[in-house]
């Protein structure tokens, strides 16, 4: 299939990867204060791990350097240990290892990420139309 | 006979022009994609081939500028300003992404000015 669109397999990849990311804040954010999830244990901070990949199928001059594509290669519990809150009622508890502030800058982060991505993409689309339009005034 | 008239330095130029605007596209998108990766190191493509190009321009070498090829390197000018060894920036990429695109409206109005004065002079009337 002819690609119009240069770059497109990377961009296309880095968003949905940013979108999982942002799938994985809000998880984390929502359960921020769940002391006590289905095991009895606080939850944990779930973290992704982004991998690079090879996704052109089509090789790009004879060169053996090629774009490269981003995706999720898993998510993984952080590791940190749950934060011990006194409680005047029912002593010391746990709560999840998880710190609001660090998931909205995280968010903001992926957020941003995931505009430029986007910024690429409408250029890409822009200089497709304008090659489309060649020989035409 | 009709081979002549697209065989023009300038013309042949141009066209190799687009392709090193979308290779560059094609590059900026892979460093935007890898922004948040460790280690990951920016593709550009090299300076040398558009010295290579004005060489065959300014030479009127039109084999030359037929085999020209722009190819993704890793740019090794780069220098990481991040703890993580990334050398991708987002402003810098931005801006080149905006001047790329840029260069490559040049491009297409250039040869789309060519193709259209051909028309004229085979026509006689102007499209």
């Amino acid at each position: 299939m002819i690609n119009l669109l240069n770059g497109v397999e990377s961009t296309a990849a880095a968003m949905t990867a940013e979108r999982i990311r942002m799938d994985v804040v809000a998880q984390n954010i929502a359960n921020a204060e769940m002391s006590k999830g289905l095991d009895g244990r606080p939850y944990q901070r779930q973290k992704v791990v982004f991998e690079t990949v090879l996704r052109n199928q089509e090789q790009i001059g004879a060169s053996s350097v090629q774009p490269k594509a981003v995706q999720v290669a898993r998510i993984e519990r952080d590791a940190r240990p749950p934060r011990q809150v006194y409680d005047a009622q029912r002593g010391l508890i746990e709560l999840p290892n998880i710190s609001v502030q660090e998931e909205m800058v995280d968010m903001i982060a992926s957020s941003r990420a995931f505009e430029a991505n986007l910024a690429a993409l409408k250029t890409a689309r822009s200089m497709a139309v304008q090659t489309l339009s060649i020989g035409k005034r | 006979m009709i081979e002549a008239l697209f065989s023009q330095s300038n013309y042949v130029a141009a066209k190799r022009l687009l392709d090193l605007t979308a290779t560059r596209q094609a590059a900026i998108a892979s460093n935007l994609a890898n922004i948040e990766m460790p280690n990951y190191k920016r593709l550009d493509v090299p300076a040398a081939f558009e010295a290579q190009l004005q060489q065959a321009v300014a030479e009127g070498d039109t084999t030359q500028l037929r085999s020209l090829k722009p190819v993704l390197a890793e740019d090794t000018t780069a220098i990481a300003n991040r703890s993580d060894g990334n050398t991708v920036d987002l402003e810098n990429e931005m801006t080149r992404m905006y001047q790329n695109s840029l260069e490559h409206t040049l491009e297409t109005q250039l040869v789309t000015s060519h193709l259209l004065k051909m028309r004229l002079a085979i026509t006689g009337r102007p499209v």
